[in-house]
């Protein structure tokens, strides 16, 4: 249990457009220690998106090694990548990326409909974990009837509800007011302190990652700590 | 299995969300599975019709008509036609009749009425059955008596007559006493129509008393070992010779059949030909349906792969939800199929019969198209880069 949970070492990508390749991550190393807080902050282009799609298994790097929660990730195979994302992975991203036709519970369940549980296992897990979201309420309703911080709520319980390794929190507050924003960044912490779950948010937003346990500057595709 | 359940929802859920579009996609499947069920259907139809008529009638039995005279009417006689057997061993019977049809009234409740002038070897021949009193007879020569269908019987007695057997129908101001009843048989084919609502009397009373009472028509058994050419060229040497010069039309049960074929081809050709275009055309609607929900909801396929999704569950998610597209246009084509069968069976007045197996290769087509023209979108939706399709 002492190995870290994400551990990359030289990972790099770059990508050709046109005539010139363009090196978006040049090496980048980095430990996530199990139950951290950690925030990676870089400006737009610093290739912040890229190390986060990698992350989440979304990106495969050309060169480089990760592994997750002590497995090595193998990428050409995609059914065991996919198994990889829905067990280890929780995407909370900017835009919520909720389905506009499900109900709250019903996106809450979707990582889990691809786990092969039951339908009865599937509705009780998303009502749990809407409830430790504190968004129980608005089970029923679809996303357009709630607010942006309620369908962040959803979002995080989506991300939860599949008990993964970590959470990934692509700039989770830069489509909220701040006051909504300061409540998720609450709940993000709570979550962490209270249920020891690894989280790393990744956002150009300087005072959010000192609200984190610890922060990493992404710079050119490199790795600095803040 | 649980996914396959979610899967569905799904789909109908999506499906459901855009019914203008989905519904004319199916336009092009309800035509070509339509058109489907109706050729096999209608084939079946007829096979089993063909079947009846064998059984009913016998494969010996043959209808002659008169198509050209030379001559006077009057050569073209009962009693000419009577002798055919004697002179030609190849004949073993032989039916004349005239028949016209009327309006019977009784009150004011009216009926169309079949008169005909029959022979004794007509009820043999067209295998009728007496429910009541007797068939009639050579005794019965210039007599007015008569057999009635049964549906005439019926008609009787829903209008007054409660002893059908000795009671009178008048018609042409003639009082024919009933001697028998019918029981119902089935019309068509060899056997005339009208049977089932008609009065015989015999042949040679007709003659004397119906207005139009020229015989056209003959039924005869025949030596059904003999190849029908030769039971034609027996024929036509006969009336050749002893009724100057007249020309006679030979239908036989076989070629009866065959010509019932000959129709039905025809008929399945024309919706075979409709059915394989409308079902391409409507395949190419349903892909072009299945390719606009893909790029609609590319943003989903995104996230579902990010959630966890395989390539395999985002092809399978689309390729159900096209297959049910298809189903539900199979289904309304079963339907419509059949209705164009049973419409088709009704105006040839052969008897309509449910074909379960078209049914089931409704289901099976469409499932097919829906499979395969679901494929390529449900391929290409499982393909995208999911970083691609999340950001759009």
């Amino acid at each position: 249990m002492n190995s870290p949970m994400l551990d990359i070492v030289d990972i790099r990508k770059s990508y050709r457009i046109g005539p010139t390749e363009v090196n978006v991550l040049n090496g980048i190393n980095l430990s996530v220690k199990r139950g951290e807080l950690l925030s990676i902050i870089g400006p737009s282009g610093s290739g912040k998106s890229t190390l986060m799609h990698m992350l989440g298994l979304l990106e495969k790097p050309d060169s480089g090694t990760y592994h997750i929660d002590g497995t090595k990730v193998v990428y050409d195979d995609d059914r065991v990548l996919s198994t990889l994302r829905n067990r280890k992975i929780g995407f909370v991203f900017q835009q919520y990326h909720l389905l506009p036709k499900l109900t709250a519970q019903e996106n809450v369940g979707v990582p889990l409909t691809y786990r092969g549980i039951s339908m009865a296992e599937i509705k009780k897990k998303s009502m749990e974990f809407l409830t430790k979201v504190d968004i129980q309420h608005r089970a029923d309703h679809r996303p357009n009837e709630m607010s942006g911080g309620q369908q962040q709520r959803v979002a995080i319980a989506r991300a939860l509800v599949g008990s993964p390794a970590i959470i990934l929190a692509d700039e989770p507050t830069g489509a909220l007011d701040v006051k909504t924003g300061v409540e998720i960044m609450e709940l993000f912490q709570r979550l962490n302190r209270e249920e020891g779950i690894t989280i790393v948010i990744i956002t150009h937003n300087p005072e959010l990652a000192l609200q984190c346990g610890r922060a990493v500057k992404i710079i050119d595709g490199m790795i600095y700590s803040a | 299995m649980n996914l396959f359940k979610i899967n569905f929802h799904e789909a109908f859920r999506s499906l459901w969300s855009s019914k203008q579009r989905s519904l004319l996609a199916l336009i092009g499947i309800v035509i070509g599975i339509g058109s489907v069920i109706a050729m096999v259907s209608i084939g079946t139809i007829v096979q089993q019709e063909s079947i009846r008529q064998f059984k009913d009638m016998g494969i010996d039995v043959v209808t002659i008509r008169k198509s050209f005279s030379e001559g006077r009417q009057s050569e073209f006689n009962a009693d000419l036609i009577m002798k055919l057997p004697e002179d030609k061993r190849r004949i073993l019977e032989v039916a004349p009749y005239v028949t016209s049809g009327t309006e019977y009234y009784r009150g004011r409740a009216k009926m169309s009425m079949e008169q005909m002038g029959v022979t004794s070897s007509f009820f043999s021949l067209n295998k009728l059955n007496i429910r009541q009193g007797r068939i009639l007879s050579e005794l019965d020569k210039n007599r007015y008596f008569c057999v009635v269908g049964t549906e005439l019987a019926d008609f009787l007695r829903q209008n007054g007559t409660s002893r059908i057997l000795g009671s009178r129908i008048v018609s042409d101001d003639r009082a024919y006493t009933i001697v028998g009843v019918l029981t119902p048989s089935a019309e068509g084919g060899l056997r005339p129509y009208g049977i089932n609502r008609a009065m015989l009397v015999p042949l040679s009373t007709a003659i004397r008393s119906f207005q139009n009472a020229d015989i056209n028509t003959i039924m005869a058994r025949v030596d059904s070992t003999v190849p029908t050419a030769q039971i034609k060229t027996d024929i036509q040497d006969y009336f050749q010779k002893k009724a100057r010069g007249t020309q006679v039309e030979i239908t036989s049960a076989e070629e009866l059949i065959e010509r019932m074929k000959k129709q039905m081809q025809m008929f399945s050709l024309l919706l075979g030909a409709i059915g394989s275009i409308a079902l391409i055309v409507g395949g190419i609607g349903v892909m072009n349906v299945m390719l606009i929900s893909v790029t609609e909801r590319r943003s989903e396929i995104g996230l579902r792969r990010a959630l966890g999704a395989q390539q395999g569950d985002i092809q399978s998610q689309f390729l159900i939800e096209s297959v049910i597209l298809c189903l539900a246009g199979g289904v309304i084509g079963i339907v419509l199929g059949i209705g164009i069968s049973y419409l088709f069976a009704t105006i040839s007045k052969w008897e309509f019969v449910m074909s379960y197996s078209s049914i089931v290769l409704g289901f099976g087509v469409s499932t097919l198209v829906g499979a395969f023209c679901g494929f390529y979108p449900a391929r290409t939706a499982a393909r995208l880069d999911p970083i691609k399709a999340l950001r759009s």
